[in-house]
């Protein structure tokens, strides 16, 4: 069995490089030509981000290309910051809170969407959708004059909520993809081995749909985590997210820290995505 | 421990008013291997998938051991189920999978190994234990879905088209191996399949169903050789059937063919149908002398097909007719070829008198 299967590989891999070198032979550049064409596209994604890293790292107070060292100060800066630390707090706080509540309407209501027989179905599903293909500007000035017109003032549940509204589609889109392809005799054979209908959920259900629930919460987490528009118009005074507060920052210096608090940025969301990947095991249920 | 199935009057209808299943009523005794045979849309699944309380039926009850079941939800049934594509639990181990109705009675974890365990040996599969389902072949996650109906004694085994994925020769064995497990442990099984050489060859009865009803119910020789009904004869093994006018002791069929009716044949007047097997009917090459008429007829061979253990022949009739004829290839005589003038003989009790 083992053999057979290594051997099956081996002859793929053997096979593959035929059929490779027959390319090659045929066109001698397409492999170099695809490589740097890939290479192209990968420069283009990631030089804005390289740059970000540069300028935060140069110790100049203004953009400067080539850089003239590295330095750490920004960072320094950043991290020393009361302001940018309270705001980095606070917008990890709501990302956390948007997460979970994105997450748990957004799966139940994928759910509902998928096998409740509710009618008007695709109109509901269209709805949910919506704040992905509106301008999140607009969403929240809708929601700040909604919060003015019920005088709630800005209290940080109105911010997680508008935060709800523009993540419960990504959580929606990603359960529903995995609800479409689902086989429901799974959750028949567990019923009729014996499992009520709560424990069928936990036990069949809930276990083979955690990879769209789990996309769709990484997804959550980072549109809320990168949120402007949205808060621009929710946040308080004193009580701002990070990108709101480099925002304001922004408008009267121009200097590294802004910089550095994108590296962390990305950092944070590079963490909470590979945690996730890690603690969740997200690829060991990616292939079904 | 195995258990009766009485289903009385059961009927299944849609919304938008499509009778899945119409009036069905059948007695499955304790033990049986009872086989639900037709074609697709029969209605076959819908009674499998209410026996095991995945729908609701409509109208009529369904009990167990004499206890009405009709409204007991599906987990609280005490019946496995063997699914058309096993329906095994992707995220689980070959164990697990098996485990699962056991976990779900809450047995200790002992004795669940051991079950388990016992499960596994007897489909064969032991060392597969830690696999997951999509890295088994198909005639293994057969087993596995075998083994974890089985595993938690159910009072009856449902199987819906359990073999129709495999290949021919895996499905004939497996066929062998499902049978001869069902005696062993005296299960109830019923088992939905549109293979009618699969239900012939594995059932202790058959109920054939078309259009959401019963058409006949009765042992695998009954269902072929005594076919009550146009559809049950048309639709298991190959068959002749003829449309006529009863006149006096024969049926007329068209113009120059008679049929002489089986003596014990009194009912019916009027317009009849009647089955004739193939392998019924005797060949012989053409002799021009008087024949008798009613148990025999001249006609052409127009095609042969050898099927190896047998030929069949199509043969056209002088009086217009086509009909089938089955020959064993016994080795003895020649076989007949395309254009060959023959004589067919049959022995009128081998009419079959069909209900509409």
């Amino acid at each position: 069995m083992q053999t057979a299967a290594s051997n099956s590989a081996a002859l793929a891999a053997s096979r593959q490089a035929a059929s490779a070198r027959a390319a090659a032979a045929a066109w001698p550049y397409g492999r170099t030509l695809y490589l740097v064409l890939n290479i192209a596209i990968l420069v283009f994604l990631l030089a804005p981000i390289a740059i970000v890293a540069v300028f935060a790292l140069n110790p100049t107070p203004f953009i400067q290309f080539p850089p003239v060292g590295v330095s750490l100060r920004w960072f320094e800066k950043f991290f020393a910051s009361r302001d940018f630390m309270h705001a980095l707090g606070f917008s990890l706080e709501v990302a956390v809170l948007t997460t979970v509540s994105a997450t748990m309407l957004g799966a139940c209501a994928a759910l509902a969407l998928a096998r409740g027989n509710l009618p008007g179905t695709r109109l509901i599903v269209a709805t949910m959708l919506s704040p992905l293909m509106l301008p999140a500007i607009l969403t929240g000035l809708a929601l700040f004059q909604t919060y003015v017109l019920l005088d709630v003032g800005r209290p940080t549940w109105g911010l997680v909520g508008g935060h709800t509204l523009v993540t419960l589609p990504y959580v929606v889109r990603t359960t529903l993809a995995v609800l479409h392809n689902f086989d429901t005799r799974l959750e028949e054979a567990a019923r009729n081995l014996g499992a009520s209908p709560l424990r069928t959920f936990f036990e069949v259900t809930l276990p083979l749909i955690k990879p769209g629930v789990i996309a769709g919460a990484i997804f959550a987490f980072i549109v809320s985590f990168d949120q402007f528009p949205v808060s621009l118009f929710l946040v308080s005074p004193g009580n701002e997210t990070l990108p709101v507060t480099l925002f304001n920052y922004l408008k009267f210096d121009l200097d590294g820290t802004i910089g550095a608090a994108s590296v962390v940025s990305i950092v944070l969301a590079f963490v909470v995505v590979i945690g996730l990947d890690r603690t969740v095991g997200l690829r060991s249920y990616v292939k079904l | 421990m195995s258990a009766s199935i009485e289903i009385a009057g059961v009927s299944k209808v849609y919304d938008g008013g499509i009778r899945a299943v119409d009036a069905v009523a059948m007695d499955i005794r304790q033990g049986e291997f009872f086989s639900l045979l037709g074609p697709s849309g029969c209605g076959k699944t819908t009674t499998l998938r209410m026996i095991a309380g995945f729908e609701t039926p409509s109208a009529g009850a369904i009990r167990v051991d004499g206890a009405d079941i009709t409204h007991v939800p599906a987990h609280k049934r005490d019946m496995g189920m063997v699914f058309q594509n096993y329906a095994l639990f992707p995220h689980r181990t070959v164990a697990e999978n098996v485990a699962f109705g056991l976990r779900m009675r809450g047995l200790d974890k002992a004795s669940i190994a051991a079950n388990v365990k016992a499960a596994l040996a007897m489909v064969e599969l032991s060392g597969l234990e830690d696999r997951r389902p999509a890295q088994l072949s198909g005639g293994q996650q057969q087993r596995v879905a075998l083994a974890r109906a089985i595993v938690i004694a159910p009072r009856v085994l449902l199987c819906d088209e359990p073999l129709g994925a495999l290949d021919k020769k895996l499905r004939q064995q497996m066929q062998f191996e499902l049978k001869q497990l069902q005696k062993k442990l005296g299960l109830t099984l019923v088992f939905v399949t549109h293979d009618q050489e699969e239900a012939l060859a594995m059932s202790d009865r058959i109920a054939v169903m078309n259009g959401g009803r019963v058409e006949q119910v009765g042992t695998p020789s009954e269902i072929y050789n005594q076919p009550t009904t146009r559809f049950v004869a048309d639709f298991i093994g190959d068959t002749n059937i003829f449309r006529g006018e009863r006149i006096g002791p024969n049926l007329s069929v068209g113009k120059d063919l008679i049929l002489a009716l089986p003596p014990a044949e009194t009912q019916g007047t009027g317009i009849l149908s009647v089955a004739l097997r193939p392998e019924k009917i005797r060949l012989s090459p053409r002799i021009d002398v008087a024949i008798a008429a009613g148990s025999s007829a001249h006609g052409t061979v127009e095609n042969t097909n050898f099927l190896g253990g047998a030929v069949l022949y199509r043969i056209t009739l002088d009086s217009g007719h086509r009909v089938l004829v089955q020959q064993p290839n016994a080795g003895t005589g020649r076989l007949f070829v395309p254009g060959d003038a023959v004589t067919l003989e049959w022995t009128p009790a081998d009419l079959v008198v069909l209900k509409d």
